[in-house]
């Protein structure tokens, strides 16, 4: 009995219930809506139907399925997230050394951050907008907004969390102050470093559908809303919904595989 | 000013008078006083230390926690200032030799870089020298080979033993040549059967490399195994209350620990504790 109730619990298990519940109350939903029918669409389709429309020939506006639609605006969005989320990783690092090497700088800058951080992405966007006035600077401007915040506070934490005698063994060796850093402080602090830009990926192509929903002009976001106001099929809101989804979570997994690349070491529980 | 102090000593200790040129450090009315974190009186750390040690000596310091042995070790080490007194290593400061990179530390703590294989942990002091390339692979290799951990280059410190981690450490601060060897506790977090062997290796390789040891333990057969000399240390104040002799003949071995002659100094050792 011990054994069949451990592979039931087992890993593989739970997340299988846990998408079968998934499943269970998304169907249950969308039978209740289906019935109330005020749209010509059913807002919320039967999952079958979701997965039979990103294989359907059918063209959804003039000359593009609703696949094409949702691939095409794909690039563009993930183009400018990236470069965001570049900027942003690089600005978050300056940020990182100069508040390490300087206290009052961590004082001074600090308070900022915080505050940055606090704004509600959705208020912030629109400000964004307004200020650039083209929606490309805006994606990426939103993008590396999201994105150093983790990445400065959490390569922070990494040069905070290195060990005393690190520091004392460096000075006993009167090793010099960009030998610090570059042999020691950067290197200790990589897996606090990554665990910001795990955290930050996602965000950064978030962020970056997000602002598409301010302005037309394409992009994954743009898509989104205008399917929802029933411009095009249901479908392609769920397609965009499920694609960003993964996209998010592929990026999670990027990180964890350059990160895996460049810091062959196992990670020591410490 | 400290430095213009040592000079004065330095130009004393040349004068006929005193045959003292073997003497590796030489410190004097050493105080060390630490703030009272709730702004009362200073705490002394260390009071009055005065002590020689000669060239090629292996000296321990041993006392119980609060002693202020950790203290002492540090303040030569040139990583706790003095707060009166003088400490002259080959008539220089404990700065000037730090700068010279002529210490080599080894911690309680391994502290090995866990991002570095073994091979780049004990290469990394040479790699802050800016020594070339060639030399310091064979010196790696070299320093490898003395502590039996060769075949062991290419793994990183958490595939290691705390022993093997331990014997990195100590390879890593001989790869420079240092004049000075400082241990502060090296072993005390290591199995017995690990420290045993560990202490018939550092015996060796402080035989072979003729290095200065000055190592920090509070475990009294440890201290009366390894030393020429044992410097006991009493607490509240950290102070020294003895200084013993160990003349057991050398190599000594598992055998040694059995002797009368090694037990009657674990003894000596322990009577010469103060206020414990």
């Amino acid at each position: 009995m011990g054994k069949i109730k451990k592979a039931l619990l087992s890993k593989q298990m739970v997340i299988a219930y846990w998408v079968l519940g998934l499943v269970v109350i998304w169907e249950i939903l969308a039978v209740i809506i289906e019935h109330t029918k005020r749209t010509p669409e059913n807002v919320l389709p039967h999952l079958h139907q979701i997965a039979q429309s990103i294989f359907s020939k059918d063209l959804v506006n003039m000359d593009q399925t609703a696949l094409q639609i949702v691939l095409s605006n794909t690039g563009i969005t993930l183009q400018r997230a990236g470069i965001g989320f570049l900027i942003g990783i690089a600005v978050g690092y300056l940020l990182a050394l100069i508040m390490n090497m300087f206290s009052w700088a961590e004082k001074v800058v600090f308070p900022y951050l915080m505050i940055i951080q606090m704004i509600p992405i959705l208020g912030m966007a629109p400000i964004v907008l307004a200020m650039t006035k083209d929606i490309n600077k805006s994606r990426i401007v939103i993008a590396a907004l999201l994105t150093f915040y983790p990445v400065a506070t959490n390569t922070l934490a990494g040069f905070k969390s290195v060990m005393k005698e690190k520091h004392e063994l460096m000075y006993s060796m009167a090793a010099k102050k960009s030998d610090v850093y570059k042999k020691l402080l950067i290197p200790a602090s990589m897996p606090y470093f990554f665990t910001g830009l795990k955290i930050s990926a996602p965000m950064a192509i978030t962020a970056s559908i997000l602002v598409d929903t301010l302005q037309g002009g394409g992009g994954l976001g743009c898509m989104l809303s205008q399917s929802l106001k029933h411009a095009m099929t249901i479908y392609v809101f769920w397609q965009i919904v499920f694609l960003s989804a993964i996209i998010g979570i592929a990026s999670y997994y990027l990180m964890s595989v350059i990160e895996k690349l460049i810091s062959p070491y196992k990670k020591v529980g410490r | 000013m400290a430095a213009a102090t040592s000079i004065t000593k330095e130009y004393q200790k040349f004068t006929p008078m005193e045959n003292e040129t073997d003497t590796e450090i030489k410190i004097e009315d050493l105080w060390v006083k630490f703030p009272d974190k709730n702004g009362g009186e200073p705490v002394t750390a260390l009071q009055n230390i005065n002590m020689d040690i000669k060239q090629g000596e292996f000296v321990s310091l041993v006392g119980p926690s609060g002693c202020g042995k950790t203290t002492l070790l540090r303040t030569i080490a040139d990583l706790q200032p003095p707060s009166t007194g003088n400490i002259s290593v080959r008539g220089k400061t404990p700065r000037e030799i730090r700068l010279q990179k002529k210490y080599g530390i080894v911690f309680q703590n391994p502290v090995l870089y866990e991002w570095r294989t073994v091979r780049r942990n004990v290469c990394m002091p040479m790699e802050l020298m800016g020594l070339p390339k060639k030399y310091r692979t064979a010196r790696v290799t070299e320093m490898l080979e003395m502590v039996g951990l060769y075949n062991f280059g290419k793994l990183y410190p958490h595939e290691l033993s705390g022993g093997m981690q331990q014997r990195v450490g100590i390879a890593r601060a001989l790869a420079i040549k240092p004049e000075i060897l400082l241990m502060d506790e090296p072993f005390s977090a290591l199995d017995e059967f690990t420290k045993e062997k560990l202490h018939e290796d550092l015996q060796t390789i402080w035989s072979k490399t003729n290095k200065t040891i000055l190592f920090v333990t509070h475990n009294i057969q440890e201290a009366v195994f390894l030393s020429d000399r044992v410097i006991v240390m009493s607490p509240h104040p950290g102070r020294i209350s003895a200084i013993v002799d160990i003349d057991l003949p050398r190599p000594r071995t598992l055998a040694t620990r059995d002797t009368t002659e090694f037990n009657a100094l674990v003894s000596k050792v322990r009577n010469s504790f103060e206020g414990v």
